[in-house]
């Protein structure tokens, strides 16, 4: 369980994140939606600890984790998925997971190894290749399953549908779901709302660094209109 | 071979202190830390040694030693002062570290000798101990390469906050880089220093970064075996090409730059992909050495996977 509380960021004098609560409950999908620029992406680095917050609070599990480093985060159970399909491009595949288990013990890395190949069998097919030269989706793969590697109760995922095409989007949010499915709280920033609004059970909606609807998708799908004000037609129609 | 290790005795001592020196900058390099601190050890293990040698009759090893302590714990303060810089602005600062400590050595009255720096640091250093120290080394330097240790460096260097985000302690590898790389420079200086029992300020200027960088560059900078090809080559180069006189440091540029421009992975890189050609050609090798831990796939090659669809990366996404 992870609850984001009154969160404030800042970058120099510029306030990028403005007061944003927000929480994320194992095998739920809670969605954060909002333009480019309103703070969406600051929130989720500031929870894994790589952007230091100003004021507010990230409670994981009853535990205050604000402020401590991020190498340390990723022990704690809560891991980030970064924009923009980040792999280590030299290395293989295989390697890249292995790091993902860089804080799980040994033998519980090559257990959850075996779990990652079955949910992603492309993964155990390129195994020995160069993650660089993966698809940009088999890449967003990778990227999930060195995630999961750590074995996380809370995953934070920015943009995973970023610059991705259509019919490889389905796929990586079924993916998303599926992760959710196995029982991790996730907190999904998207851009996609259309689509992302399918899957999540949750929905916060951000802009200029607050937080302006939060409830339950159901309500968020079954009212556009809630969407459309914030993210305008061109969102809904995406 | 005795009578030509003999005539050579100084370009093969040579040899392996440029290896040393090499991988006090390739070290770094491989967590992405653009760092010429090793050169600045390099002159810290030279003048400690010679000054403990000649002033407090110390054994070699210990005096080496010393030089090695001084430079690691130099390192330490480098990398917290210079924490915050990266790329060519912190190979600047190291550059300019070696600089001033090149002045102090100057400046440095009785205890340096000043320019004219120190003679008369006579030991017993032997050019086997200098190899055996330089084999010990390396093996330590490419079991860093593989495995966990091996992963853990390369996610430093391709994706910092990548790596953060995994676990990885990252500011604490780049210090670690900055105390390794004093230790080998330092070791390298040392040793230098004694085998020829003299050191002055001119040993350890600007030339110095020059060609532990084109060692680097030419061997290949992501293996210990890239080094130690490149100090092979810039050992004994001057000597091959004594015989086109004035034109010597002309080709040795041309060298260089085609080298950069052309193979940019080194002659290592070239070596390797040559070697992968040669294997593929001869079909799969039965019980081919692989490093990870899983099994064999069932029609898995090693072979670079072509890329599959138009959205392929490049290089460094963000």
């Amino acid at each position: 369980m992870l609850e984001i509380r009154d969160l404030h960021v800042s970058y120099g004098k510029v306030e990028a994140v403005r007061g944003v609560s927000a929480s994320a409950a194992p095998g739920r999908i809670t969605l954060v939606l909002g333009a480019n620029g309103a703070g969406k992406s600051t929130t989720l680095r500031t929870v894994a600890g790589l952007v230091p917050a100003v004021s507010g609070e990230v409670v994981l599990d009853g535990k205050v984790i604000t402020g401590r480093p991020g190498h340390t985060i990723v022990r704690d159970g809560l891991v980030l998925v970064p924009e923009g399909r980040r792999v280590f491009a030299p290395l293989t595949v295989e390697e890249n997971l292995l790091l993902g288990g860089y804080v799980a013990p040994r033998a519980k890395s090559a257990e959850t190894l075996d779990r990652v190949y079955e949910m992603f069998p492309i993964l155990a097919q390129r195994r020995r290749g160069a993650a660089g030269l993966l698809s940009g989706g088999e890449q967003q793969m990778l990227a999930f399953g060195r995630a999961l590697m750590s074995s996380p109760r809370v995953m934070l995922m920015d943009e995973p549908s970023m610059g991705l095409a259509p019919a490889m989007v389905e796929s990586v949010f079924g993916a998303v779901r599926e992760i959710a499915d196995a029982g991790i709280a996730l907190l999904v920033v998207e851009q996609n709302a259309e689509l992302g609004l399918e899957i999540a059970d949750d929905v916060v909606v951000v802009a200029r660094g607050e937080v302006v609807f939060s409830g339950e998708a159901e309500q968020a799908r079954s009212d556009a209109s809630v969407v459309r004000a914030f993210l305008g037609e061109a969102a809904l129609s995406q | 071979m005795s009578y030509w290790y003999d005539a050579h005795l100084i370009l093969i001592q040579s040899t392996f202190v440029s290896l040393l020196l090499a991988l006090s900058i390739q070290f770094p390099l491989r967590m992405g830390v653009f760092s010429f601190a090793g050169i600045g050890s390099y002159g810290i293990g030279a003048y400690a040694a010679a000054i403990m040698t000649i002033r407090y009759s110390w054994p070699a090893f210990a005096a080496i030693g010393a030089g090695m302590v001084v430079a690691m714990v130099a390192g330490y303060l480098l990398a917290l002062l210079v924490s915050r810089l990266d790329g060519l602005y912190l190979g600047m600062a190291t550059i300019a570290f070696t600089l001033i400590l090149t002045v102090v050595a100057i400046n440095g009255g009785s205890l340096t000798g000043g320019a004219q720096g120190l003679y008369g640091a006579i030991s017993t250093l032997q050019t086997g101990q200098v190899i055996l120290v330089c084999a010990v080394v390396v093996v330590l330097l490419a079991l860093s390469e593989r495995g966990r240790m091996g992963r853990r460096i390369d996610a430093v260097r391709e994706d910092p906050e990548l790596a953060v985000s995994v676990g990885i302690r990252v500011i604490r590898m780049r210090r670690m880089a900055f105390v390794v790389s004093g230790a080998l420079g330092a070791c390298a200086g040392g040793m230098n220093a004694l085998l020829r029992t003299t050191v002055s300020p001119d040993d350890v200027g600007f030339s110095l970064v020059v060609l532990a960088l084109t060692m680097i560059i030419v061997g290949g900078s992501r293996s210990w075996a890239g080094a130690l090809i490149g100090s092979v080559i810039f050992t004994w180069l001057p000597q091959v090409l004594q015989a086109v006189g004035d034109w010597q440091t002309v080709v040795y540029g041309v060298i260089v730059a085609l080298t950069a421009v052309y193979v940019p992975s080194g002659l290592l890189g070239v070596a390797q992909n040559g070697y992968r050609r040669m294997r593929r050609r001869s079909g799969p090798v039965a019980g081919a050495t692989e490093k990870a831990t899983g099994s064999e796939e069932p029609g898995g090659d090693s072979a670079p996977l072509e890329p599959l669809s138009e959205d392929v990366p490049t290089g460094g996404t963000r």
